[in-house]
């Protein structure tokens, strides 16, 4: 038995982890993950501080799915102190969401693409999540760590003029998305990499909690909280999903799930034409503690905290969803003939390390015992 | 000749993150983007340290990273040229109060930075660009002193 190490700096990797592959030839039997080159302690820092302060941070739990993790912030503490936010701030929220799942999975895309050799695909789909990037700066002003959310609603409304633009800019996007999804679906190439590898079924997406389009692959189009989420309640949102759960399948949600976000900005914006009045209210923060959970772009994202009444954190848990795709990865390794195989799964479960290194709780593993992990 | 020509257009470049939030990181694949097109300079992306002139580093140095970076920085050959992305890199900005080790000019000898949370993909390009000369400047110095230790030994 021989072992393989990947990383933590190694040409597929973005980030920083360390893959031991445990092989037999080429076959792949196991492998064992080492994390922790990212565990910064966000939870921690943020203990003791504002909620104001707060918010900055959390954006920076993760770069490329930075706005969802400040909109559950935002939303956990509305639940808490019942912040009635306005119908404008709502629709906003919806859109600026969507636009960064559409740029997080044109970049999953692109880094599948990458890894299974095919660059021209992968620049044309990274050519068009720039035109994305450009919508996010126009609504948002900055194109990654936005700071677009606050507790109560948005920092800024948008005029005929962007709203304008964006319409425009999205025809655009859906042209060329359907052009990339054909090439992604009809490719022989690209289906000879992808399909019957790294496969994982129903049951063992219920054994190991995956969630986003890893277990929406998998015939699990539940697992979307996208479905039990207010606004999108509203907007009659409808989650895509597929049975095959391979790497295609995979990459193939993502691609139409850029459809469904596409349709949804659309509907969001003729809501927002119709509705009135601003998009920020005073608020009053109440002391408790509350939960909110939302659907980011590798699945959902839970917030667990306690504020004292002055609003200052007492005690936060972020979850991210790779934690539990991670699990998966071991399941799907059944499956992958080859080393580079092994490679393109990891890739198509679209990880994030720098979300994943999070509190990590320990197991004893004679008694069984877990640590308590009290929320006072 | 030729060699050395096609040498002068030829930067490889090794992407470090050490703990920063992938914010800097998808600005620097935003780079390979058609838009920016960072291979029309001769610059190569591809992270592998052992034959990268310029090292780039994002976030702060992370507790398990301090030892690693610098086991990094002896792998990359001469000239060991780095540069320093975002905020964080520079002086470990949001994350001062967390599980670092501080700035990366504390681990290891910077070259450049280019200050931002997280900056432009052009101010990124912009920077490699303005000391890639010094790159390939010192390159030839080498291989020069090279050829001409390999005369004088015949
Ligand atoms: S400088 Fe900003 S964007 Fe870059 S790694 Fe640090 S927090 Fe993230």
């Amino acid at each position: 038995m021989n072992v393989v190490p990947i990383g933590p700096i190694h040409p597929v990797l973005k980030e920083p982890i360390r893959i031991k592959l445990i092989v037999e030839g080429e076959n792949v039997v196991g492998s064992e993950l080492e994390m922790g080159y990212v565990h910064r302690g966000i939870e921690k820092i943020m203990e003791g501080k504002h909620y104001l302060k707060g918010i900055y941070l959390s954006e920076r739990v993760c770069g490329i799915c930075s706005y969802i993790h400040t909109q559950t912030f935002a939303e956990c503490i509305e639940h808490m102190s019942k912040i009635e936010v306005p119908d404008k701030a709502r629709y906003l929220r919806v859109v600026t969401a969507e636009l960064e799942r559409i740029h997080s999975h044109l970049i999953a895309a692109a880094v599948y693409d990458l890894s299974i050799e095919h660059e021209t695909l992968a620049m044309w789909c990274l050519n068009a999540r720039e035109h994305v990037m450009d919508l996010m700066e126009l609504i948002t002003g900055n194109r990654v760590n936005m700071g677009f959310n606050v507790v109560g609603g948005v920092r800024l409304d948008i005029n005929k003029e962007i709203i304008d633009k964006i319409y425009k800019k999205i025809n655009e996007l859906e042209d060329d998305m359907k052009n990339i999804l054909e090439v992604f679906e009809t490719g022989p190439l690209i289906n000879l990499r992808g399909e019957g590898i790294g496969v994982i079924g129903y049951r063992e997406i219920m054994k190991t909690r995956a969630v986003g389009p890893v277990a929406r692959a998998s015939a699990m189009p539940e697992s979307d909280w996208r479905l039990r989420h207010p606004t999108y309640k509203e907007l009659k949102f409808k989650p895509v999903w597929r049975d095959e759960g391979d790497n295609s399948a995979r990459m193939i949600v993502r691609h139409e799930e850029v459809m469904t976000s596409i349709n949804l900005i659309r509907k969001a914006l003729e809501l927002y034409e119709e509705s009135s009045g601003g998009v920020r209210v005073k608020v009053d923060i109440k002391g408790g503690s509350g939960e909110w959970k939302n659907e980011a772009p590798r699945g959902e994202v839970y917030y667990k905290m306690s504020l004292t009444d002055g609003g200052l954190i007492k005690r936060i848990m972020i979850r991210t969803p790779t934690v539990m795709n991670l699990e998966a990865y071991k399941y799907m390794l059944k499956t992958c003939p080859t080393v580079s195989d092994a490679v393109t799964t990891y890739t198509s479960i679209d990880p994030c390390v720098s979300c994943t290194e999070r509190t990590i709780v320990l197991k004893d593993k004679k008694t069984g015992k877990i640590k308590p992990y009290s929320f006072k | 000749m030729i060699k050395e020509f096609f040498r002068k257009r030829d930067i490889n470049v090794c992407v470090v993150n050490t703990g920063g939030c992938n914010g800097c990181d998808i600005e620097i694949v935003s780079c390979l983007a058609p838009r920016y097109d960072i291979e029309q300079y001769g610059i190569h992306v591809h992270n592998n340290p052992r034959e990268a002139d310029v090292l780039v580093v994002t976030g702060p140095v992370t507790l398990p990273w301090k030892n690693r970076l610098k086991e990094i920085y002896e792998k990359t050959p001469e000239p060991k040229i780095v540069v320093a992305v975002g905020a964080c890199a520079l002086s470990c900005g949001i994350f001062k109060e967390g599980h670092v080790c501080g700035p990366v000019d504390k681990i290891i000898p910077v070259d450049a930075k280019v200050p931002g949370c997280p900056p432009r993909p052009a101010e990124i390009l912009d920077a490699i660009l303005k000391i890639a000369p010094d790159a390939i400047a010192s390159k030839e110095k080498i291989l020069k002193k090279r050829k001409e230790g390999v005369k004088s030994t015949v």
